[in-house]
């Protein structure tokens, strides 16, 4: 069992998402210097979504696992741009390349790795990879936009 | 290294598949935002794909700088010559 650099607390900090819709369990690697990130997430059968994708055959839809990666990618953005981060910004997803290669089942345990291809203050650029077992089932290039809202925006 | 007139070609062929448009149509000094639509994630996508090919490193404040082919010309020459 890989250990918890950050705890679910820590990341319900960072992540505007919550229950039913935060795909992040654990973050089990960051680092900063070369700015990629490892996250967890366990698909357990209970997910409200196998009742219906698909019945008797419970796959994670290809949306969730990028919604997970996006999710990851704004852990990391949080590591790279505390400053920003930390003043609750809203992020958009704006662009995504995304190849799916293998269906993941429930009981899977997905490793989320995030590396960053270019950050800025206000968007990024990342390169992601879902693995299951150390196999790639997903890998997307993913763009998103950080906006700051209008009552924080003081500052920046 | 390459020649710049090399280069300008290949950051041309690079920057013509991300907006979109054949590098015939595209002029060195057509306006990004005005002209050829580019959005930030466009924008982005330019900076990260030529950071990757010329392994420079494009400042965050040098951006906003970039708002033509020229611009992009400029930038790339200027790192590479660092």
């Amino acid at each position: 069992m890989m250990s918890a650099i950050w705890d679910i607390e820590q990341i319900k900090a960072i992540l505007p998402q919550d229950y039913p819709f935060l795909f992040i369990d654990r973050v089990t690697e960051i680092n900063e210097k070369d700015k990629k990130i490892k996250c967890l997430k366990n698909f357990s059968y209970n997910e409200h979504f196998f009742q219906g994708h698909f019945p008797k055959n419970p796959v994670v839809p290809g949306a969730i696992i990028i919604e997970a990666l996006a999710q990851a990618s704004i852990i990391l953005y949080s590591v790279l741009k505390p400053d920003i981060a930390n003043k609750k910004p809203s992020y958009y997803l704006g662009k995504v390349d995304a190849h799916f290669l293998k269906p993941v089942s429930a009981g899977s345990q997905l490793t989320l790795e995030v590396n960053a291809a270019k950050i800025l203050n206000n968007s990024g650029m990342v390169e992601a990879r879902a693995l299951v077992e150390n196999e790639v089932v997903a890998r997307a290039r993913i763009f998103f936009g950080v906006k700051l809202k209008e009552n924080n925006k003081r500052g920046v | 290294m390459a020649k710049p007139e090399q280069i300008k070609k290949e950051i041309k062929k690079a920057v013509s598949e991300i907006v979109e448009m054949p590098e015939s149509e595209l002029r060195d000094d057509a306006s990004f935002a005005d002209e050829l639509g580019v959005d930030s994630m466009m924008a982005l996508e330019i900076v990260a794909s030529i950071e990757k090919k010329y392994k420079v490193t494009i400042p965050e404040e040098e951006i906003p700088n970039i708002r033509s082919l020229e611009n992009v010309y400029e930038v790339v020459l200027k790192s590479l010559n660092k």
